[in-house]
């Protein structure tokens, strides 16, 4: 029973990878973007989920992912080679912004994050070497789509690992008391200020590493696509649906979100609702299951069982 | 009487809120081993001596020697790391963790910095000595009063500290639980530890301190063993007001 969630976990993985054998361009992209979500999700997670710390300015890491991607692909580097060094440079950055935003403390703390995301798209859009509001375009030659669609699955199994490795470990221990009662956590000797950055730090540098893939598989960029805060509030939006703090959860609110857009999309004229569909989910998820779409499963699975069990 | 060098030696502590002065001049030395007690008529600045203690708050002025070291103005979690650690007055579980795991959360990151197998031993031999070992997978949130007080204590020996600071224990608590808990806090001191502990229930610390401090409006009014300190004037004065205090 308890492994089960593992080998669904493990079997999907395995069939996305091997997708490309037998599946379509169309539906593939369609795979790629929902993995692309899935480490979007899971990776806010780690700090917002686990934690408990909701920030809004997870588009900044996606960008600095991104332009360090197509920057050092356009100085003649191997764009694959480009994502640990993007990784880097969000982690330090994650920390940066983490020491003054974490002496904060709740909504305090996000609207901060509000602020540092945009002021990142602001210079991005200003400076010269990102190629200003018009973006910048990669290297010819450096396109290979089985290869990104295998990376960013791989990389999204691996995150999910990874969110369910830190879940059970001490690190998430503390994260969990940290999200409980920071000061109780403190109380207990537990550095909060450090374990926040920590967490904050790997969210970012997954973050990044899904920017610079999303930058090799688009070959464009620009502070518009990857800086925007929409980028931002969907990245929020999908764990809080599909069950904030869970490992699944993000995964089915990357499921949910990347489904509505690809289907909204495909609409012109519904091509931007899909957050307006996205907030009136978040308001009935808030009102009648705030552990989401994992919450509702679980208390019907339940419900189920029990009856079972009275009925044998 | 000769002491030995003392564990906790507090010199001049003062804490101002504001205009309000909460603690002034506070002074007083510990010895290891020792049961303390501090008492006082609310808002006398008892719980904010202990938060400066362990560095929950900053305390405005003065000296906090703990086994010898400066440690005032440390954040908690590096107070708790030295092996100084309260309990909080109202009880702070972590609500949706099970027993175990909030008494874990101490062994792991508390003094002692235990993993594995052998944090395991740790917390289940902690939960049986406060009383908790068959709650072990209760959610804390479930939990009723006399056993989130038990947990509160629970975690922090977890934390394996040279002082523990019990804030309120026994409030709350019928008398066969207060019993209970003074013999756990006898317990506790006679298994190493020293004990620092804020108590209303009077006749319950007059029976487990050493040594008790009285304080009034962030002033210390009397110290000293518990039979001659209740009968002071002063601190008969501050519970009962003045005119018992005169008569």
């Amino acid at each position: 029973m308890k492994a089960f969630p593992w080998v669904a976990g493990a079997a999907l993985g395995v069939l996305a990878l091997a997708a490309p054998l037998v599946l379509e361009r169309g539906t593939l992209n369609d795979v790629w973007s929902l993995a692309f979500a899935v480490i979007l999700a899971s990776a806010w997670n780690l700090l917002g989920g686990f934690a408990g710390q909701v920030s809004l300015g997870y588009s900044a890491f996606l960008g600095i992912g991104a332009y360090a991607t197509v920057l050092l692909s356009l100085r003649g580097m191997n764009p694959f080679l480009t994502l640990p060094l993007g990784a880097a440079l969000a982690a330090a950055f994650s920390v940066l912004i983490g020491l003054p935003a974490f002496r904060l403390r709740g909504p305090y703390f996000t609207i901060a994050t509000i602020g540092v995301g945009e002021v990142v798209r602001v210079c991005a859009s200003s400076v010269s070497f990102t190629g200003g509001s018009s973006g910048l375009r990669m290297p010819p030659g450096t396109f290979d789509f089985t290869l990104n669609y295998l990376s960013m699955v791989a990389l999204a199994i691996a995150v999910v690992a990874l969110a369910a490795f830190v879940k059970r470990s001490a690190f998430g221990q503390a994260l969990a008391a940290i999200r409980q009662d920071i000061d109780a956590a403190e109380a207990l000797g537990i550095d909060s200020t450090r374990f926040k950055l920590a967490a904050h730090a790997l969210s970012a540098a997954l973050v990044a590493v899904a920017g610079g893939l999303y930058a090799i598989n688009f070959q464009y960029i620009a502070p518009g696509s990857v800086f925007d805060f929409r980028l931002s509030l969907s990245i929020v939006l999908m764990p809080i649906v599909g069950g904030v703090g869970t490992i699944a959860g993000p995964v089915l609110g990357a499921l949910v979100f990347s489904t509505l857009q690809i289907k909204l999309l495909s609409i012109p004229a519904l091509r931007d609702s899909y957050l307006f569909i996205y907030g009136t989910l978040l308001i009935v998820v808030m009102l009648f299951e705030p552990k989401g779409i994992l919450g509702l499963v679980r208390r019907v699975f339940n419900r189920r069982l029990r009856r079972f069990y009275a009925d044998a | 009487m000769p002491m030995p060098e003392p564990i906790l030696s507090v010199k001049a502590l003062k804490k101002i809120f504001g205009g309000l002065l909460a603690l002034s001049d506070v002074s007083f030395s510990v010895a290891e081993g020792e049961i303390y007690g501090v008492i006082g008529p609310n808002g006398a600045g008892k719980t904010t001596l202990f938060s400066c203690l362990v560095g929950s708050l900053p305390p405005t002025s003065g000296s906090i020697l703990f086994r010898g070291r400066e440690i005032a103005g440390l954040p908690n979690y590096a107070v708790v790391a030295r092996g100084l650690v309260s309990t909080h007055q109202i009880a702070r579980p972590f609500r949706d963790m099970t027993v175990e795991a909030n008494v874990s959360i101490g062994a792991h990151f508390g003094a002692g910095r235990r993993r594995g197998a052998d944090a395991r031993r740790r917390v289940a031999d902690i939960l049986e000595r406060t009383g908790l070992g068959a709650r072990a997978g209760s959610l804390a949130m479930a939990l009723p009063i006399g056993d989130l007080k038990r947990l509160e204590i629970a975690r922090a020996l977890a934390t394996e500290p040279a002082v523990l600071c019990l804030d309120e224990v026994m409030g709350g608590l019928n008398p066969s639980e207060i019993v209970a808990a003074m013999s756990l806090v006898r317990a506790i001191r006679d298994s190493g530890l020293t004990v620092l502990m804020i108590e209303h229930h009077v006749h319950a610390v007059a029976g487990v301190t050493d040594r008790i401090l009285v304080l009034n409006f962030g002033e210390m009014i009397a110290e000293g063993v518990p039979r001659d300190v209740l009968r002071n004037p002063e601190v008969v004065a501050a519970y009962l007001g003045d005119d018992a205090g005169a008569a």
